[in-house]
């Protein structure tokens, strides 16, 4: 349709920038009518007329933005007595922890189960929500008053989730100022503010993602517009809120050395190298500075990386494993009919079967995987996109390289939750709207990604919840963004990969359908209806109660590997 | 490319998005949760599934009535019985008779939720996406959907029935679907849907008086050969209608005196005038005048039926008045050329206002009236209000009762725990509408008016907030609540009899007017001189006849005809997102 549109990712140059607003307006009006995203041909206009009797007062956001904001808003305010998981009490125990406790004690205090295990950025987070809960509800920091859940406690962390998220629509909104493309860019802003995955491990399940990726997005803002040092450091405070976005560092490290530490001959700019270390250095510093001093590093350390967890979470995150584990269990059942002769069976293995899903998975026929295999296999893979990444460090290719590096710990690594897919959707979100290659991986990887996190969510009043909101999502950020950059695939072999694509998407309403009424179906006439899933330890010796599950997990596993390998292939293969 | 495609999809997702709205309301409390032994609502909602899957029909309306009688006519048993069967057989438990009583689980929830949702999403959205379709079809399709978007996310509405827990939508939307019919010509099925809607829920009768009058009115306008005609079939189906609701209840299914049962159940003659703080009139004038003290029960009932029968009389008079002056005469030439009446009558414009003239009396005036009640008349109300524009007197007026009625409701919401519920949809909704009162510049008199009752409400909840009522007057704040909302209801009412007498006027005025609606245009469809009555109250035949589309004269009646003339900007387009 349109072979000449401009990259929506890549920074509006300044001197085009009356040629960028003319545009914007001279393209196709590409948002449908909807409520949320109905209004905008003439808000940039009255962006530029807006001379308020407080101007210092008014912030640079148009009409549809606050819509968009106040909107989403209330919505996430009718979530709050939805289900949350035991996060929530993990978060109002670190709440407690960092109240009541001197910062020694924070990483030994063993009164909940749900230890501190974040690392000391986001226990100073939380000693900071930590001092307006005291006067909310003086019991919410109580470190006794375990499980506590009364109206109060979930009222103020939701309103903390709701307002520490403001950090990424904030970060978003600066992606459209600027933008090369910014009617693409909005909707991908608007994508990423609204995603059901923040929506669903956020504001339902509970946790601080929007908040957090809200800084990482923060920092590839600073890359885009070209301030890397900004960018570095921001990375850096990140990492110590949350250590699971060290799956991304590579990416980092090796973007920040060659296009910011090293001219284009190779030779190093000492300036520059010191000033980004010095970031670095001061910024983990301020972090485990205290705890150098309390010599407590390694307490803190044993805390946030506890190496005693199995191969797969109890439910196996879609990755690469998911369908090796699922390829053996299929192997196992063909072995034990004696069908094939050459494979001996691990017996522990076959007792893992039964145990369904919970625990360490031992495989019964392939051989067992260690946590050193998984991790070569990912370094492997990482190796291979930061030598692109290295001779070739524009913007969009570091955005790439960094959404891969994120995929590929997801693909291999060791224990993943099925979470951490958000580090492969929210950064490949920026990319959707580059052409239709990206945009099919992004929309292969987002509905098999968000479908992968309905599991996190089993209990009955939110199933319509998760899925009416996705299936919005889907329509409103899908359609208009298909719409602009489709392209009919040129040869044969394109056009059976996209028709058999086509096939896998369809497939999820009717695996969802399967999901809804598997356990109506299964159940003996007399078994208790209600919470099936709710103690997933205790199998009641009924080999299919995990069907949909495994299920679930190998449907999603193909779509995210596929996307993986799409990502990969697009991403070595072409020369920009 | 995909233009038309995409077009198609917009009200499908319009309704879904609702239904997440509908459904995560749904995920809060609801009345009288966690609170033996009576609980709320939605006990008495359950127990009747319970008790209608378990007892022969002839205990339905006799059973412990103690203890949540069944006091809805039989459509809202069947309801029930088809609810508890299809409960039954996922988890028996939810309505084992008498053991389940108070049943509190997460699945029994989710499966009554479920019962609100599914019946709202078969019978009320339908009927709002086909009143939009057939009332405001000459609009352009965004502003169909936008005035779709303003019926589906009507903040009272989600509120009681998602929220505290009741089946409202259905009665209003059997009542809605009979107006449909009835601008479609289909009166038959029109007196059916709202012999449904009586059948549900005997709060529909608030709408009877309009409802049977238009119908009358139609009939009187038809003239005597054709009316009577109508008038006949009508009695019919509707008496037979009622037959087939009751039939359990008559012979030779049960003694004739089984009847009464129901009967009794329904109409309660025999309590106060009104029992918690509603703000309707009485409970409003009883801070100065104290009527228990001054009359008796009955006097004060027999005043009551009085005073109500005074509210909606004029919009009775309006209708019949217009249906008389309007009348075909009788053909006596040119019989071959018209051999049909026209489908459509003049008076149709009328009905919107007379159906809210009539249950805003009955709202304000009538006895044991509850505070959910102001759904009915705000049924019309939301109606009137999605066909106008910003500016409007019909919008500042719809917007204020609107958000006053779900004000009005804020004891209960409280009650039932509804609080974040209760800001966060006024805020989606008014935001959703583009509508701000304290943001306008130019002020004119209603919004003047609105401005000093949201202020008003606003300073009601910093007080509830901030002060805890004196020992000696407990009930401080739910009165000060009833003080606020009454004025606005009253209002409304008032306003909607100017209306209806001028809609009326403006119809009447038009002089030889039965000749024009006789002479067929093409077809069977009949052209008709769209009507726009200016601020002085002057008629003017803009002669758009050409307009091939015989829904103008609706269009006129939903906004267009709002008392002024119609703003010819770019943007009277209608209620407008952005603005």
């Amino acid at each position: 349709m349109s072979q000449t549109h401009l990259s929506p990712i890549a920074a509006r140059p300044p001197l085009s920038l009356a040629a960028g607003e003319k545009l914007a307006h001279s393209l196709p009006d590409s948002i449908p009518e909807d409520s949320a995203t109905a209004t905008k041909g003439s808000e940039d206009d009255a962006r530029a007329q807006k001379t308020g009797r407080f101007p210092w007062l008014e912030l640079d956001i148009t009409r549809t933005e606050w819509d968009i904001l106040i909107g989403s808003t209330c919505l996430k305010l009718l979530l709050f007595p939805a289900y949350r998981s035991t996060d929530f009490e993990v978060h109002r125990n670190w709440l407690a922890i960092t109240h009541s406790l001197p910062i020694s004690k924070w990483y030994y205090d063993t009164t909940s189960e749900w230890t501190l295990d974040y690392p000391p950025f986001f226990a100073y987070f939380e000693k900071l929500l930590s001092i307006p809960a005291y006067f909310v509800d003086p019991r919410i920091v109580d470190l006794n008053n375990l499980n506590y859940d009364a109206w109060s406690v979930v009222a103020y962390q939701r309103t903390t989730v709701i307002l520490t998220e403001l950090v990424l629509g904030a970060a978003v909104l600066r992606f459209v100022r600027g933008a090369e493309n910014p009617a693409m860019q909005r909707i991908i802003s608007a994508s990423l503010f609204l995603h059901p995955g923040f929506l669903i491990v956020d504001h339902i399940h509970f946790q601080y993602n929007g908040f957090m990726f809200g800084i990482l997005m923060w920092s590839l803002l600073m890359a885009r517009n070209d301030r890397k040092l900004l960018s570095g450091f921001l990375f850096a405070v990140l990492l110590n809120f949350k250590h699971i976005y060290l799956y991304l560092a590579p990416a980092y490290f090796i973007y920040l050395l060659r296009s910011y530490c090293l001219s284009p001959t190779y030779t190093l700019l000492p300036g520059r190298f010191l000033s980004l270390a010095n970031a670095v250095i001061l910024t983990f510093l301020a972090s485990l500075g205290p705890f150098l001093l309390m010599g407590q590093l390694p307490q803190l350390l044993s805390r946030l990386f506890p190496f005693t967890r199995g191969l797969n979470h109890a439910y196996w995150a879609p990755n690469f494993w998911a369908l090796v584990t699922a390829l053996d269990r299929i192997l196992l059942k063909v072995v034990s009919r004696g069908q094939l002769d050459g494979l001996s069976i691990n017996e522990s293995g076959v007792a893992s079967t039964s145990r369904g899903l919970v625990g360490d998975t031992v495989f019964a026929v392939l051989p067992t995987v260690q946590p050193i295999h998984t991790l070569a296999i990912t370094v492997a893979f990482q190796v291979i996109y930061m030598g692109k990444l290295w001779t070739n460090t524009s913007y969009k290719s570091f955005v790439t390289a960094l959404t891969l590096c994120g995929f590929t710990s997801y693909m291999f690594g060791w224990h993943v939750h099925e979470k951490a897919i958000l580090l492969v959707l929210v950064p490949l979100s920026l990319l959707a709207a580059e052409d239709n290659a990206y945009f099919r991986t992004f929309e292969i990887a987002s509905i098999a990604g968000i479908y992968s996190l309905f599991p996190l969510l089993f209990t009955p009043a939110e199933t319509l919840i998760k899925i009416v909101y996705s299936v919005l999502w889907a329509l409103f950020v899908l359609r208009p963004i298909h719409r602009q950059v489709y392209q009919f695939p040129r040869t044969v072999t394109f056009v059976v990969i996209d028709f058999l694509e086509r096939i896998y998407i369809m497939g999820f309403p009717l695996l969802q359908v399967f999901v809804t009424l598997f356990p109506l179906l299964a159940r003996g006439p007399a078994a208790a209806g209600g919470s099936e899933h709710a103690d997933r330890e205790e199998t009641r010796a009924s080999p299919l109660e995990f069907l949909p599950l495994m299920l679930t997990s190998v449907y999603c596993a193909v779509g995210l590997v596929w996307a993986f390998i799409r990502l990969s292939v697009i991403y070595l293969a072409r020369k920009d | 490319m995909h233009q038309e495609n995409l077009k198609a999809w917009i009200v499908p997702s319009l309704v879904l998005a609702s239904i997440w709205v509908k459904w995560a309301v749904g995920l809060g409390s609801y009345s009288g949760q966690g609170t033996p032994p009576m609980y709320g609502d939605y006990e008495a909602q359950r127990h009747w599934m319970e008790l209608t899957i378990h007892l022969p029909t002839r205990r339905w309306y006799t059973y412990d009535l103690q203890y949540w009688g069944l006091d809805y006519p039989p459509l809202t048993a069947y309801v029930s019985w088809l609810c508890g069967i299809v409960g039954s057989w996922i988890d028996s438990s939810w309505f084992a008779l008498d053991k389940s009583r108070g049943i509190e689980s997460p699945g029994s929830k989710v499966f009554m939720r479920g019962t609100v949702l599914f019946f709202d999403t078969l019978v009320y959205v339908p009927a709002l996406v086909m009143f939009v379709r057939v009332w405001q079809g000459t609009r352009s399709s965004r502003t169909q959907n936008l005035a779709l978007v303003l019926l589906l996310l009507q903040p009272a509405l989600i509120l009681i029935d998602s929220g505290h827990f009741q089946y409202n939508s259905v009665m209003l939307g059997f009542t809605l679907l009979a107006m449909n019919f009835f601008a479609t010509g289909q009166d038959l099925l029109g007196a059916i849907c709202f012999t449904l809607s009586l059948g549900f829920k005997q709060m529909a009768l608030y709408y009877a008086p309009a409802i049977g009058t238009y119908l009358l009115a139609k009939c009187v306008y038809l003239g005597p050969r054709e009316g009577s005609k109508l008038f006949i079939r009508l009695g019919i189906v509707t008496v037979t209608s009622f037959l087939i609701l009751f039939l359990p209840f008559l012979p030779p299914f049960a003694p004739l005196s089984a009847v009464l049962d129901p009967i009794t159940r329904i109409f309660p003659f025999n309590r106060g005038l009104f029992e918690d703080k509603v703000a309707n009139f009485w409970c409003a004038t009883n801070v100065v005048l104290k009527w228990k003290l001054w009359a008796a029960q009955g006097a004060l009932i027999k005043l009551s039926t009085a005073l109500t029968a005074f509210g909606f009389l004029p919009a009775v008079m309006t209708l019949l008045y217009s249906g008389y002056k309007l009348r075909i005469e009788p053909v006596t030439q040119e019989a071959k050329t018209t051999p049909q009446p026209p489908k459509q009558t003049p008076i149709l414009p009328l009905l919107p206002y007379a159906l809210l003239t009539s249950s805003l009396s009955f709202f304000l005036f009538s006895f044991q009236v509850h505070e959910k009640t102001i759904l009915v008349p705000l049924l019309p109300m939301t109606l009137l209000l999605s066909g106008s524009s910003p500016g409007e007197l019909t919008f500042e007026l719809g917007m204020l009762m609107n958000n006053v009625a779900v004000f009005s409701m804020w004891p209960l919401l409280k009650r039932d725990g509804l609080g974040v519920q209760y800001i966060a949809l006024l805020v989606l909704w008014n935001r959703l509408l583009g509508y701000n009162p304290f943001r306008t510049t130019k002020r004119s008199l209603i919004q003047l008016a609105s401005l000093a009752v949201y202020t008003a409400c606003f300073a009601f909840h910093l007080a509830e907030l901030l002060i805890s009522p004196p020992a000696r007057l407990p009930d401080i704040f739910p009165v000060l609540n009833v003080l606020i909302s009454t004025p606005v209801f009253a209002l409304v009412w008032l306003w909607s009899i100017k209306r209806g007498i001028e809609v009326s006027w403006a119809l009447g005025g038009l002089g030889s007017r039965s000749k024009a609606t006789q002479k067929p245009a093409s077809g069977s469809i009949v052209a008709k001189p769209s009507v726009e009555v200016s601020a002085d109250g002057e008629a003017h035949n803009s002669s758009e006849s050409v307009l091939p589309r015989a829904s103008g004269m609706r269009t006129v009646s939903l906004g267009f005809a709002q008392g002024r003339r119609r703003k010819m900007s770019s943007r009277s387009g209608s209620v407008d997102i952005r603005s």
